[in-house]
Order: C-alpha cells, then sequence, then structure tokens
C-alpha cells in the first residue's frame, strides 16, 4: 500500500520504469504458467555430476523426447525441502519432482508436502525391488554402508561393523560427518540387533573413539582423498562411493557388513501441489526405465531400484547387491530417524565430533 | 461555531505555511528506505518470532511463546563453549589483522607515491572479488596435509605441522578474509591526517615511536575502531572459513546455527542461537566503541 503511495512522488520516467517491470515481472509469470500447461516439468534435483547423470540418462532421451521441457532447480536437500514447505501453504505448487533420499522422502511425505502416487501411472514400477518400494517415493538408486579398505595394506580385513572394534584399526578409520546417522545406527545394530537401537549403541561409539580414535571428515571427498594418500586405510561409507573411488585408481576393496549393510535409496517424490502432474508421472515412469537404470548404474555405481536393469553379468556382481546381501540390507525406520534425528546430531557434535 | 472553526482552519493553515517545508528529495528516498527497513528488518522479526516456538521432532516447529531455546542454550555448557570458541577466534584473528594491517596502511599513505598507491590499493582489494569459498578452499590446498605448506616445508628438511582442521588454520583463514577490509579502512583515515602534524612532533624532538603513540594513533582511533569492528564483525559470524577448514570438530557459532537450521531441521533453536551470535556481537561492538569514544575525547582534550 505504501509502496502505490509513494509512487506518486516519482517522476514519470521512474514511475513508468518500475510499472514496466512490474508488467514484465507479471507476463514471466502468466509465461511460466502457460509453458506449463504446454508440457513443462519442474525438477528440483541436487547439482553436479548427481543432476549431470539425470540430465544424460533420463531427462533429455526419456522426458524431453515426449516434447516435454524440464526446468531444473538445483541445489542442496535443506534448501529444496525448505522451499517446499514453504509453498504448503500456496494452492498450486512450483515443483513438480522433487529428487530425495528416503529418510527425507519420509519426512517430507509426513509433512503434508509429498503426494501418493498412482501406480498405474508408473508402469515401471512393476520393475522396482519389492523391498524399496513406497506409496509415496519412486526409489531410484541405491546402497548400502560397506566397509571400504586398502587392499594393499589390509590383507585380513574386518567382515563385520563389530570387528572394528580393535586397536588394530586406530587412526586408521575414516568416518564421514555427513553419515553421523548411519554411524548411530550401526552401533545400534551391533549393540541391539536392529537400527531402532541407537539408544543403546552410543556407548559402543564413545569405546570406538576411544580404542580407535576415528579420523572424521566433513565431506565424502575429503574421506576419498584421505584412503587415495594413505591417511587412513578403512572407511565406513557407501559402497558406490568406494567403487568410485576405486574407479578413480585407490587401491580399494569393498567388504560387505556381516550384520547386514545399513541401506540408503535415492529416488523422486511428486508434491501434492504439483503444477503439471501429468508431466510429473511421465518423468517419474521415465526414471525407472530399464536401459537408462543400466546406464545409470553403470555411470554413478549405485545398485538400480529396477530389479530388471539391463545390467551386464559383470557390471551386476560388481555394483550390485547379491540376492543374499540384498535380502540382508538394513533399510532405517524412517519414522524413528525423523524424530531422533535431531538429537543425534546433537549428540553427534558433543560426543564423536569434538 | 462557525467563526471558531474557521479561525482553528486559519491557524492550522498558517502552521502549516509556517512549518518548515519538508526537502523535496525525502519523497524519493522515503520508498527506498521503507524497503530496506521491511527487507532487512522483516526477516530479522520472523526468526526472533521463530525462537520463541518450540520444537517438536518430526514436526518442523509448533507455535508457542517459550524462552526453552534460551534456556537450552545458557544451560548447555557445549553451546557456551561453541560461543567461547567463536569469541576467542574472532578476537585472536581481529587482532592479528589490526597489527598487520596498520603498517602497510601507513607504509601506503605515508610512503608510496601516487602512481603505486591506486594499483596497490587494487592488489589488497583483489582478493575480495573472489568468493570467500573459493578463498578458503585455496587455503585448503596450502594447509591441507599433503599440501604445499607441508610440501615446502619437509622439502626444506623440517616437519611440517598439522595445519588443517586445526583453530590456528581457522585464524589463517579469517585474517586472509578479513585483512583487507582492515587496510582499507585504516587507509582511508590515515590519509587524512596531515603529515604536518607529525613533522611539527619530529622538529619538537620526538622519536618515532612517540610519534606513534602520541599523534598518529590517537588521531587514527576512529578508523582503527571501524577497521577492528568490521573484522570482528566478519570474524564472528564466518561460516565458510570454520566450516572447510576448521572440519567438523571444530565448532563456531554461525555454522552451529546453519545446523540447527537446515540439518536437525530444529528451527526455533537455530533462530535463538542465531539471535544470541547477534546480540553478543552488538553488545561487545557498542561497549567497546562507547570505551574508545570516551577516551579518544579524554585524548584529544
Amino acid at each position: 500500500m505504501r509502496a502505490d503511495l509513494s509512487l506518486d512522488r516519482f517522476s514519470p520516467t521512474r514511475r513508468q520504469a518500475l510499472l514496466g517491470g512490474a508488467a514484465a515481472i507479471l507476463t514471466a509469470g502468466a509465461g511460466r504458467e502457460a509453458r506449463a500447461a504446454a508440457g513443462t516439468v519442474v525438477v528440483s534435483n541436487w547439482g553436479g555430476d548427481w543432476n549431470q547423470r539425470t540430465v544424460r540418462f533420463v531427462e533429455t532421451p526419456l522426458v524431453e523426447a515426449q516434447g516435454l521441457t524440464v526446468v531444473r532447480d538445483l541445489g542442496m536437500e535443506p534448501e529444496r525441502k525448505a522451499k517446499l514447505l514453504a509453498e504448503r501453504r500456496l494452492r498450486r505448487g512450483s515443483i513438480d519432482v522433487i529428487h530425495l533420499n528416503d529418510s527425507d522422502g519420509f519426512e517430507m511425505m509426513k509433512q503434508d508436502v509429498l503426494a501418493d502416487l498412482d501406480r498405474s501411472r508408473i508402469p515401471n514400477y512393476g520393475d522396482v525391488v519389492p523391498a524399496l518400494r513406497k506409496d509415496y517415493f519412486v526409489p531410484w538408486l541405491y546402497s548400502g554402508v560397506v566397509l571400504i579398505y586398502n587392499k594393499d595394506k589390509i590383507k585380513d580385513p574386518p567382515k563385520s561393523y563389530a570387528e572394528l572394534w580393535d586397536k588394530r584399526w586406530a587412526g586408521r578409520l575414516g568416518l564421514t560427518n555427513q553419515l553421523y546417522f548411519n554411524y548411530m545406527m550401526m552401533s545400534g545394530l551391533i549393540q541391539g540387533g536392529n537400527l531402532t537401537s541407537v539408544e543403546t549403541g552410543r556407548e559402543r561409539l564413545v569405546a570406538l573413539k576411544e580404542l580407535v580414535q576415528p579420523r572424521l571428515y566433513a565431506a565424502h571427498q575429503q574421506l576419498g582423498a584421505a584412503l587415495a594418500t594413505g591417511e587412513v586405510d578403512i572407511a565406513l561409507n557407501y559402497k558406490a562411493r568406494g567403487l568410485q573411488w576405486i574407479g578413480e585408481g585407490s587401491p580399494l576393496a569393498i567388504q560387505y557388513p556381516k550384520e547386514g549393510a545399513i541401506a540408503i535409496t535415492f529416488g523422486a517424490g511428486m508434491p501434492k501441489r504439483a503444477p503439471n502432474p501429468d508431466g510429473a508421472y511421465v518423468y517419474l515412469n521415465a526414471m525407472l526405465d530399464r536401459k537408462a537404470m543400466a546406464e545409470l548404474a553403470a555411470a554413478s555405481f549405485y545398485a538400480p531400484a529396477n530389479g530388471a536393469a539391463e545390467l551386464s553379468p559383470e557390471l551386476r556382481a560388481r555394483i550390485d547387491f547379491s540376492p543374499e546381501e540384498r535380502e540382508h540390507l538394513n533399510f532405517p525406520d524412517y519414522a524413528y530417524v525423523s524424530k531422533n534425528t535431531a538429537e543425534w546430531l546433537e549428540w553427534w557434535n558433543k560426543t564423536m565430533a569434538r | 461555531m462557525a467563526t471558531l472553526a474557521r479561525s482553528e482552519v486559519l491557524a492550522l493553515d498558517r502552521a502549516a505555511r509556517a512549518r518548515p517545508r519538508i526537502p523535496s528529495g525525502v519523497g524519493g528516498v522515503l520508498p527506498g528506505t521503507l524497503l530496506v527497513v521491511l527487507a532487512l528488518l522483516g526477516p530479522l522479526a520472523l526468526m526472533l518470532r521463530y525462537s520463541f516456538n518450540r520444537f517438536v521432532p518430526g514436526e518442523l516447529m509448533v507455535e508457542g511463546l517459550t524462552l526453552a531455546n534460551y534456556a537450552k542454550f545458557l544451560h548447555d555448557s557445549f553451546y557456551r563453549d561453541v560461543l567461547l570458541t567463536t569469541l576467542w577466534v574472532a578476537a585472536l584473528s581481529t587482532l592479528i589483522c589490526l597489527v598487520l594491517g596498520f603498517p602497510v596502511a601507513y607504509a601506503l599513505v605515508r610512503q608510496v607515491g601516487p602512481r603505486w598507491k591506486s594499483k596497490l590499493l587494487i592488489l589488497i582489494i583483489l582478493p575480495l572479488l573472489m568468493g570467500n569459498a573459493v578463498r578458503t578452499a585455496a587455503w585448503m590446498v596450502i594447509l591441507g596435509d599433503k599440501g604445499l605448506l607441508a610440501a615446502l616445508l619437509s622439502g626444506m628438511g623440517l616437519t611440517p605441522p598439522r595445519l588443517m582442521y586445526t583453530p590456528s588454520a581457522v585464524v589463517i583463514g579469517l585474517v586472509s578474509v578479513t585483512l583487507p577490509f582492515m587496510i582499507v579502512t585504516l587507509q582511508s583515515v590515515l590519509e587524512r591526517i596531515d603529515p604536518v602534524l607529525e613533522e611539527a612532533a619530529e622538529s619538537l624532538g620526538a622519536g618515532h615511536l612517540t610519534i606513534l603513540r602520541r599523534v598518529v594513533l590517537p588521531l587514527a582511533l576512529p578508523g582503527l575502531l571501524a577497521g577492528t569492528m568490521l573484522c570482528f564483525i566478519l570474524s564472528m559470524n564466518a561460516y565458510a572459513t570454520p566450516v572447510l577448514i576448521g572440519g567438523p570438530q571444530f565448532h563456531m557459532m554461525a555454522p552451529e546455527v546453519y545446523q540447527q537450521v537446515a540439518k536437525a531441521m530444529n528451527w526455533p533453536f537455530g533462530a535463538a542461537l542465531a539471535f544470541v551470535l547477534m546480540t553478543v556481537t552488538l553488545v561487545l561492538t557498542t561497549t567497546a566503541n562507547v570505551l574508545v569514544q570516551r577516551r579518544y575525547r579524554r585524548w584529544s582534550e
């Protein structure tokens, strides 16, 4: 209101310029809606190589080839989640498809952001590995927390998470700070036999800190570099990361833990207020395309959520989990995670990251 | 009745005419000012409101009016330690900036000719043209365990100290970020001190140190104060430097705020932390300002 009043005091030229600007913004908005009707899918995704692979194997060949235009909104997940949370009050959102991990997907579903999906409109969903299926989520790529070790230096690697509690590994174990929740669930798994025993696992973690003094790295990349330079010899991280580092030439090998690896799934969902649900369904179905999934798996080293992905036998042996390993994967209890993760982070900062 | 009203109107009319006219420029300035005030204070007010909300895990935020978030900060020794770390790191890097920046600024003003001065100034400002995160990344390359510095030192037969992920590395990074601000601020103030004053002091028999202590420093005090505050505030709120070269085991306030808001999704506590940080910074800088100003007045009398 005040802005309107004060406009009267502007010289005509400036007022015209302002009105012109406002008009330009309005028409730009209208233009976006018009394009949405003509087939635009707005995709919220991570940037970097994750997005590059998405564009190369899914968006260009399978979505844009169908005449849809893909508009990308790239960023880290906290910002992208916050945007969707802020949009909940609007009648119409701005995002059609959002890429998230499984825990965040659950959280967004709980926050009334993600819609339940109509699987009849995603024919490829029938190929999805049963353990990964969710009503609100299209699982895409998955991996598990495994033991990654330097095979030149370690001939007798630990076979389980529990075997890391050993003086032999003092100063040689590297952890990623970002995966704190996985490490907390891991110690719960050792102590209590499931992923909801974090409470009883804490002492184990404190013991690990005293016994092994793991080195804590801020990000995956730094842990990878530390493994490459020999600063540490064992790491707990996703199998896909280990395979990437091996691909980059580090002398590493991977050991699947006896307890069963803690799984992580990446995928996508559709917000309830998506402006173009039809486009979103085309996109979600394209994500699960058998050929695209195989190419993605080969490029990213993540296992494809589509069990029927056309992987060559040797590639499948290298990247995917064996049926037995897959059966032993431990999936987090997402409700438990979302209820406790704030407190875990605090505990981790105060106890482990100090 | 009617006459009364009329006289009132007349009086008002006269009063309006008698009042000094508002300068015509105000009309143009007002909307901009309003916009700035709204854009600056709006988000702050919102965050302040959030800091009184309750956090229920898994539900983001529950409307409330509680001081629990501030109480948590006060009662939790971890967060008090984080604030203390932030304070000493900011104070130390500010002090180093002051010690390093003053001679450079003084030399720039007194010893460098006008042709070179502008070129050198651009050189000093040059790092500011590059993003903070990028510069910090370069420091990571230099300070890393297998970094340039380590290679150089071991090449000379010395054992390189472990710098990466230590508070020392953070202080080095912060100094490199804030030093240009200090130098530029000091330079602009020193520039206004007439060299004749120093010559006069010298002719009266004062040595270099006395001139510095009795003439230059008191006159440069406003600049010293401004530069110190700038560096201190920037260091208190540093994010990229502590995160990238402090590592996960080094905790400062700004990264802690980000973690609470973005990772733990605990907006109320994140907002409370942000306000604690802001209040502490504000109180310290204001107190320093008042104390120094008082001293300055005494000096100049």
